[in-house]
């Protein structure tokens, strides 16, 4: 075995995995009623091609496509137009939504099943993925057939397949990749052919030794890699498995990569193979808030409520429920949020598992610039950015951040430097970094 | 329909290390406690009393200087002001008067932390710019006396302040001269007698400045001994309470490296430049200094554990960290080998926190994947 491969930088938050990676993915039926957003991928919201009162049918588009970085959406289940209206979003305030009541569960296969990828040409199997609404799972859920079609002069040579997931909690990338390599090695497969790659391989970390002898054992090429937050972003990843360095601004284009989630993967091969748009997805349920943590497939729409109460409901003290992963996942203020393509977890945090620190003043260890991943200044940023002087915030890379962070995690003072860098960098983009 | 569900809303991340501010000062603190122990073995019990009196005072005036600006009193206990208050002790001679400490300390705290908006803000090392108040306004309690560490020994390893053991003391020509004056004083003296014997010469008196070259020649020898070295290293010598048991202050220092407070770059970087520029110019002509006796005398272990990597006022990249303690390190030096202070540790930080602010600007790190324009 080779040895184990990481980045420079980076934390090591408690993982909590244990919580639910022994837990078998459930198949949950879907709610009485499903909410569908149309803002499930990142990008310009699908259009809505249904209305009140109308009859859909399970995999039937119920919004179309709205420009390149954009989707179409899919009913997941059979059944009636309730409303077409706004509704609180996991990842954003309020979005637009499809609610439909549930009469059946039964077909979704709306397109041929296509039993021999390979007999497609890469084209037609973009088309496919695009149709089918398949975004990226990991979280960020950008559109995966833009992914899929790198302008002519880029050269793409390796797919890498993320398996990382090294957020603190989540395990539906695991138990995907327990319960179903077969789906992500075809999907990964399809993806290699559709890029004309012939190097591609799973990024998996070393705290799932049991998923990297699954996926080895099908053939699959893996990457070990260090337990090491932020391990999975996409940047990271590319350095750690190929050694390459995505440049500030770049996308893994630009170094000849493409990255998909084993989610995205699953998705694609159950769109070409089977014929199926992107209707479901696994969510890792979990926390200490939770009476009984697992793994569920669950159609896109699902409220987390109806989840948490798949999960055993909600124990003595819930202090925030996040999507996500507690590093990254935005807290909600409410439990009526439906999953959408890019909801890898559900979690109900008590007092005992968030911070419960105050923000203290920054005594400039400088523990934030020795973690950050992408080796930025963050206390500085959060400075200037406090102080409104825009155009050095900006001069310290605050518009590179991902907000992975890493930085609010070591902070010794508590203080909440993704808040200031997001707000930097929302200032910066608005024009506000001349200064007069 | 039972009342929704109530759910707090807050940024990203969501969990934190368990590392806080809190924790750092009293693992700073302490490690500080070996340091402590040395000093009441050498000097005896006072040395703790000044200690607790210097603590004291800091803490209170912390206390009431937040009471004062209506802050939130709870910042006391944060453990800053402890550190500050052993540091302020730990920088002065053993047999001050125990009011001297407490002074320092209110003026530390006060001045030097509480007026720049309290810890985080300050711009200099506040222990630091205590001692430095305490010498300009106090010189000759500051200079005057020095302890000489509890005997012990009864055998020929005793050493008076100079930490030179009595059996080495023999080869030194005019002994008496020395008594009472730390490693560094003896040192000076040293290139004073040189630069005299330069004078001496000119008015054509050869032999008197041949002999007092050799005088000075045998000193340095004497202090460059194994048997003073090893009194260096222990704490067996004069000095400021806390600085001379250089054993003491690494335990400290490797407790710190294990907590993960301790950041290294700062501290190799300032011993190893006093080292090698000990080496280049801390002896009697160039490229003749002992690079281990400038290490172990004076305070720049004490300096370059506790206070070259004071958090606060040291630069936060990594670059930045390792010019931080070139710069120190050179000023030490120079103010050691030609400077009116037979030390300069304290004030090589005091001018290089000054630095802090432009040292992070210009140093800041390569984002990933950054790379030079056409390059």
């Amino acid at each position: 075995m080779s040895k184990a491969r990481t980045f420079r930088g980076g934390t090591h938050p408690p993982g909590h995995k244990n919580l639910s990676s022994g837990k078998p993915i459930k198949r949950f039926p879907a709610p009485e009623i499903v909410v569908v957003p149309l803002c499930q991928h990142l990008g310009a919201p699908s259009r809505p091609v249904v209305s009140r009162g109308d009859e859909v049918r399970k995999g039937q588009e119920i919004g179309e496509q709205n420009g390149f970085i954009s989707l179409p959406t899919h009913a997941p289940v059979n059944g009636t137009v309730k409303a077409v209206e706004d509704y609180p979003m996991p990842h954003r305030r309020t979005g637009p939504a499809v609610i439909i009541e549930t009469v059946s569960e039964e077909g979704g296969r709306v397109f041929e099943p296509w039993e021999d990828y390979s007999s497609h040409s890469p084209e037609e199997l973009v088309e496919r993925i695009r149709l089918a609404g398949v975004c990226g799972m990991g979280g960020a859920g950008f559109p995966a057939y833009v992914k899929l079609s790198p302008p002519p002069d880029k050269k793409m040579d390796t797919l890498i397949i993320n398996g990382v997931e090294c957020e603190p909690y989540l395990t539906a990338d695991h138990r995907l990749m327990l319960e179903n390599p077969d789906d992500i090695i075809l999907g990964m497969k399809i993806m290699a052919h559709v890029l004309g790659v012939s190097e591609y391989m799973a990024g998996i970390e070393e705290n799932k030794p049991d998923a990297i002898e699954t996926m080895r054992s099908r053939g699959c090429k893996v990457v070990p890699l260090k337990v090491r937050y932020p391990q999975g972003a996409e940047k990271q990843l590319i350095d750690a498995a190929v050694g390459r360095k995505v440049p500030p601004g770049g996308l893994p284009m630009d170094v000849g990569v493409v990255v998909h989630n084993v989610g995205t993967a699953a998705a694609v091969a159950a769109a070409v193979r089977d014929g199926m748009p992107s209707l479901r997805r696994i969510v890792t349920v979990t926390g200490r808030g939770v009476v009984s943590p697992g793994n569920y497939d669950v159609c896109v729409g699902t409220p987390f409520s109806a989840l948490v109460e798949a999960a055993g409901g909600y124990g003595e003290d819930v202090r925030r429920l996040i999507s996500g992963g507690p590093m990254m996942g935005v807290s909600l203020f409410t439990d009526k949020v439906p999953v959408t393509k890019s909801t890898s977890g559900v979690l109900a945090l008590t007092s005992g598992e968030v911070r419960s620190s105050e923000e203290g003043p920054c005594i400039r260890c400088g523990k934030c610039v020795d973690a950050c991943p992408l080796k930025l200044t963050p206390n500085m940023i959060a400075m200037t950015a406090a102080a409104g002087r825009w155009e050095m915030a900006k001069e310290f890379g605050a518009l590179n951040c991902m907000a992975c962070g890493t930085c609010g995690y070591v902070c010794p003072a508590g203080r909440y430097l993704v808040h200031y860098i997001k707000k930097a960098q929302n200032a910066i983009r608005a024009g506000m970094g001349k200064e007069a | 329909m039972a009342e929704p569900r109530r759910f707090e809303l807050a940024i990203s991340p969501h969990v934190i290390s368990n590392l806080d501010t809190r924790r750092i000062m009293y693992d700073v603190a302490v490690a500080l406690l070996p340091a402590l122990a040395a000093a009441v073995w050498f000097f005896g019990p006072r040395a703790l009393l000044l200690v607790v009196a210097s603590v004291a005072a800091a803490v209170l005036s912390e206390y009431l200087s937040l009471k004062f600006m209506k802050r939130p009193v709870s910042f006391v206990l944060d453990g800053s002001a402890v550190v500050t208050g052993i540091l302020l002790a730990f920088n002065l001679p053993p047999g001050v008067p125990v009011w001297l400490p407490v002074v320092g300390s209110a003026f530390a705290i006060v001045v030097g932390k509480q007026a720049f908006g309290g810890l985080g803000h300050n711009i200099v090392n506040p222990a630091l710019l205590g001692r430095a108040f305490l010498m300009a306004s106090f010189p000759v309690l500051m200079t005057a006396g020095w302890t000489a560490p509890v005997n012990r020994d009864g055998d020929g390893t005793y050493s008076d302040t100079h930490g030179i053991p009595v059996v080495e003391l023999a080869g030194v020509p005019g002994a008496d001269a020395i008594s009472g004056a730390t490693p560094l004083n003896v040192l000076k003296q040293s290139f004073d007698l040189d630069s005299g014997a330069g004078a001496v010469e000119l008015e054509g008196d050869r032999a008197g400045a041949d002999e007092m070259r050799l005088k000075a020649a045998s000193m340095r020898r004497a202090l460059y001994g194994a048997g003073t070295l090893k009194n260096l290293l222990i704490g067996k010598r004069g000095g400021c309470l806390g600085e001379t048991s250089i054993v003491m202050l690494f335990l400290g220092g490797i407790y710190l490296v294990l907590r993960k407070v301790l950041e290294l770059r700062l501290p190799l970087s300032y011993l190893g430049t006093v080292a090698l520029l000990g080496w280049v110019f801390g002896g009697g002509g160039w490229f003749d200094g002992n690079p281990l006796f400038h290490v172990l005398s004076g305070g720049v272990v004490l300096g370059g554990i506790f206070m070259v990597s004071d958090m606060v006022t040291t630069p936060v990249t990594p670059r930045g960290r390792i010019i931080f303690g070139l710069g120190a390190g050179l000023i030490t030096m120079i103010i050691r080998r030609w400077g009116g202070y037979p030390e300069g540790c304290s004030y090589s930080i005091l001018l290089m926190n000054l630095t802090t602010p432009l040292i992070n600007r210009l140093t800041r790190p390569k984002f990933f994947g950054e790379v030079k324009k056409n390059g």
